[in-house]
């Protein structure tokens, strides 16, 4: 079986990525609750967070993604495909058709407004698998979210599968 | 709720039938900026797809809202997986629901799913509450 996974993949697998320094604002974690269909309003005022114990307004539960997807799109626009992907982020294989991936997320300390968040993100595995409907690609990210305190306030590994 | 829930309870459904502008605002808000989200044509032409799609984190965001909405008074989401099984569109409703699985001393267990109408789950995951 001809491997699909050639010396080029793991080359592009095997760099470094530089770490991403998120600053989390007021604002950012209201665009993102409004976005969402979020109400409490810890989320939008700063009496509401502090009364239960918060420093500032604290962001939904799932706002991780929003920092990791900065992370990754906020490039030149010579940096994205034409479908609006980051370069960066399409391996070199003979299909760029990804499927969907399965998503696991650990979460810490809550992340509030005034925090900075950096985001590592380092190539976990990547290997291929030949089923009756070709060979299918595995990559597996993991990123890391530590707070300025070095707080990890999430821990999460995405899966893509390309076929 | 305020006591903890038996196993084999299922938790209310959030029906989620996302339009246009919420899957801008999404995708606006996360700066995702792929165009399956928000480009109709470039999404039908070029993708193969009938219409937009709603975005795989936005339904991961509604199966944790909907185990929150149900726990959060009494435990905090410590993890969750998911996984995407099937493409949701614009226009389709999810109802997103679960079950739980796992009940004791420490923590809750849920099974989460987000089903189309025709029965089809598009997204389904397992989150693991920890007790306040």
């Amino acid at each position: 079986m001809t491997p699909v996974i050639t010396g080029e993949a793991r080359a592009w697998a095997d760099r470094e990525y530089p770490d991403f320094d998120f600053q989390v604002t007021a604002t950012d974690i209201a665009r993102f609750a409004r976005a969402t269909g979020e109400t409490n309003p810890i989320h939008f005022e700063q009496t509401a967070a502090v009364e239960q114990g918060h420093p500032d307004v604290v962001a939904p539960t799932m706002f991780p993604y929003v920092i990791r997807q900065h992370a990754s799109a906020l490039v030149r626009h010579d940096e994205l495909e034409s479908d609006g992907s980051p370069s960066a982020d399409v391996p070199p294989l003979p299909t760029r058709r990804a499927m969907a991936g399965e998503t696991a997320i650990e979460f810490g300390p809550p992340i509030v407004a005034g925090d900075t968040i950096t985001v590592r993100k380092r190539l976990a595995d990547m290997y291929e698998k030949h089923g009756k409907s070709g060979p299918l690609v595995f990559v597996e990210m993991e990123f890391s979210f530590t707070n300025q305190r070095s707080e990890t306030v999430a821990k999460e590994s995405f899966t893509r599968i390309y076929r | 709720m305020t006591s903890l829930p038996d196993v084999g309870v299922e938790i209310p459904a959030q029906l989620h039938s996302p339009t246009a502008l919420d899957l801008f605002m999404f995708s606006a808000s996360a700066w995702l900026l792929h165009r399956i989200h928000y480009d109709t044509p470039f999404t039908i032409e070029h993708e193969g797809h009938p219409g937009l799609l709603i975005h795989g984190p936005l339904q991961g965001v509604y199966l944790a809202q909907a185990a929150e909405a149900y726990l959060a008074d009494v435990a905090k989401l410590q993890s969750m997986t998911y996984r995407h099984l099937a493409p949701a569109y614009l226009g389709e409703e999810l109802e997103c629901g679960g079950i739980v699985t796992g009940s004791d001393g420490e923590g809750i267990d849920l099974d989460l799913w987000a089903r189309k109408s025709d029965g089809t789950d598009t997204t389904t995951g397992k989150a693991r509450f920890v007790l306040r």
